[in-house]
């Protein structure tokens, strides 16, 4: 009955957002029928479009994943955008940097990029958790620091530079590549990792001691303090894991995707992971789903721009509107308040 | 005089101009309680629409007056999503700059056919706005500290019980000052908008990011707010003109991680408001 409630809700966000995008696409004189189906055939209509799509999803899968662990312990990540760049670039790093064997060097890779995304995390929660610095300036900061870092990277200039004019590295080993899914499409095993690491949060937050102490640090701090728990501890953890998961996002991207470090790989991938955590209400199994939405928004709004029914830029307005509803829960329980109100009036009346 | 010319004094001003404003207009909002991330696209929506009303009318402060109008109207949202749908600040302020950030790439192809630029439009003088913003950062620094209002404000955003136990109107006032962070807003994006003479998707560029910053750095006060502007102005503006010794992105790196040291207690206790990011619930009954 909880599950059918926040699933209600969630529909009825989602639709709020994508009717307001409805009007917007209206009044600047596109056909909305149109988008909406052009939006739906780029997303889904052909195996190599649903791949597409599922490509778009994978790194918003992990950085929702990411949002989450943190939003369960109280904590807010906003900062797996610079997770994502760090865990990405340090991936990559390793798989050019050593020569390993076959399935090692991926492991090894995305162990890198786990454990530097990691740190990205890491850093924010010990600062929270030992001098009290508010955990959303600091991850959102240390975004930014991560984008400009790896950018001098890999601009020409930079030490680790590795295109001619292109801001990016060299090309990775072959043996640290996440082989592709579906030959001809750009979707990689990177996917696959995702949704075992979904099982694996899912496990850690609802069946492990630890999981647990996040879980009630989230929901009173106080009170888990009264039972025993290490708050602090379980911040900076709650933190680190969060740029782990970010990080192995960006990996993901790096060693599947484009096989090296490009500059500006993600278009917002950490900011779309916000969202998905919000969409999928902090449920790791939800994640899924959230990822599946945002990726298949990216993914439509190139099928939108191809058939010359919008610009695909469209599909932004359309994901921002949707985030900005999904993110008032209390408008829908306002309105559903106003709506019964109302017909409780109406009955009263003879 | 070498380095410190008078000249590199005054780009670090104009840099420091649309950062502080920005810085302004959070401490107005964060003083009062409400978190707003949502500069940065506040900012970005401001200077759209004002190249899109200085384009079609021909008359740069028309522009001038819609940015802010616009700036207030995004207040205005954030702050009823904010105080009366309890929506959580930091999530309403990065859908707001989602959706400031697609709808800028989307209005321009449709008006200029050219992703994510404008045409050029007629401007004024830039440094006008500087001037304007040097005043307002004194004008806010004796407003909060030396006036009924800005202590009203500054207790709606230090213990709003005790204010609305006095009177003040909590909602109201947390209202209110979003909407002037907004305006302050939409002014630095009329200034970045007037000072290249159109619009592109990346005018704003994380300077609303770098507003918080310098606020956070200015530990919630005008004027230092203004001076930690300044000094990433200037730190921007002499890595700009010796590429060679400190590539720019890394000077880029220096409000970002000064920001780190200062909430970190590095760099001297901050203290923040203590009811920053909370919803304040009247009692009903």
């Amino acid at each position: 009955m909880k599950l059918l409630r926040e699933l209600g809700i969630i529909t009825i966000s989602v639709s709020l957002g994508l009717g307001v995008g409805a009007i917007i696409t209206a009044a600047t004189g596109h056909s909305v029928p149109a988008v909406f189906r052009e939006l739906v055939l780029g997303a889904f209509s052909d195996i190599f479009r649903f791949a597409n799509t599922l490509m778009r999803a994978t790194p918003v899968l992990f950085t929702s994943l990411s949002f989450l662990i943190a939003f369960r312990a109280g904590l807010f990540n906003i900062g797996a955008e610079g997770q994502l760049l760090m865990g990405g670039f340090f991936a990559a790093w390793a798989g050019f940097a050593f020569s390993l064997p076959p399935v090692i060097h991926v492991v090894v890779c995305l162990l890198f990029g786990a454990a530097v995304g990691g740190l990205w995390g890491f850093i924010p929660g010990w600062l929270r958790a030992y001098r009290g610095a508010n955990e959303f300036v600091t991850t959102m900061m240390l975004s930014y620091v991560a984008l400009y870092l790896t950018r001098w990277f890999v601009s020409p200039g930079g030490p680790f530079h590795g295109g001619r004019m292109a801001a990016r590295t060299v090309r990775i080993d072959a043996t640290a590549e996440l082989p592709r899914m579906i030959t001809g499409t750009q979707l990689s095993w990177g996917i696959v990792v995702g949704f075992v690491v979904v099982l694996v949060v899912w496990y850690f937050l609802f069946r492990t001691p630890r999981g647990y102490e996040m879980r009630a640090v989230g929901l009173r701090a106080t009170a888990a303090e009264y039972g025993g728990v290490n708050i602090a501890r379980t911040q900076v953890l709650a933190l680190a894991i969060a740029g782990v998961l970010a990080g192995l996002g960006g990996a993901s991207e790096t060693l599947g995707n484009h096989r090296a470090f490009v500059e500006g790989f993600s278009p917002g991938y950490g900011w779309d992971g916000i969202a998905g955590g919000l969409i999928a209400r902090a449920h790791p199994i939800g994640a899924i789903f959230a990822a599946l939405l945002m990726g298949a928004l990216r993914a439509g709004g190139a099928g939108v721009d191809r058939a010359g029914v919008a610009p695909r830029d469209l599909v932004e307005v359309l994901q921002g509107l949707v985030i900005l509803f999904v993110v008032a829960p209390e408008l829908i329980r306002y309105l559903s308040r106003l709506w019964n109100r109302r017909r409780a009036h109406g009955r009263a009346q003879p | 005089m070498g380095v410190l010319s008078l000249d590199l004094l005054l780009v670090a001003l104009r840099r420091a101009t649309p950062v502080a404003l920005v810085a302004l207009g959070e401490t107005f909002s964060e003083r009062g309680g409400i978190i707003n991330i949502g500069v940065e696209g506040t900012a970005l929506a401001g200077a759209l629409i004002a190249a899109l009303v200085t384009y079609f009318t021909g008359n740069a402060w028309l522009g001038i007056a819609a940015a802010v109008f616009m700036g207030m109207l995004l207040g205005l949202i954030h702050a009823v999503w904010c105080v009366y749908l309890r929506a959580d600040h930091v999530v309403t302020g990065a859908a707001i700059n989602i959706l400031i950030a697609g709808l800028a790439l989307f209005i321009t192809v449709l008006i200029w056919d050219w992703r994510g630029r404008s045409a050029s439009v007629v401007r004024i003088d830039p440094m006008l706005f500087t001037w304007v913003m040097l005043g307002l950062v004194v004008l806010a620094q004796i407003f909060l500290f030396r006036t009924r209002w800005g202590l009203r404000l500054r207790v709606v955003g230090e213990h709003p019980q005790a204010a609305d136990t006095a009177g003040v109107n909590v909602y109201r006032t947390r209202v209110f000052y979003s909407v002037l962070t907004g305006a302050l807003c939409g002014l630095a994006g009329a200034f970045l908008l007037n000072s290249l003479g159109r619009f592109t998707a990346g005018l704003v560029g994380g300077r609303g990011f770098i507003g918080i910053a310098a606020m956070v750095v200015g530990k919630y006060r005008p004027v230092p707010a203004f001076l930690a502007a300044y000094l990433f102005g200037f730190v921007e503006a002499l890595s700009m003109r010796f590429q060679v010794l400190i590539p720019s992105d890394i000077a880029l790196m220096l409000p970002y991680v000064m920001t780190v040291l200062v909430l970190a207690g590095f760099l001297g206790r901050t203290h923040v408001p203590t009811a920053l990011g909370k919803p304040y619930i009247k009692d009903q009954s």
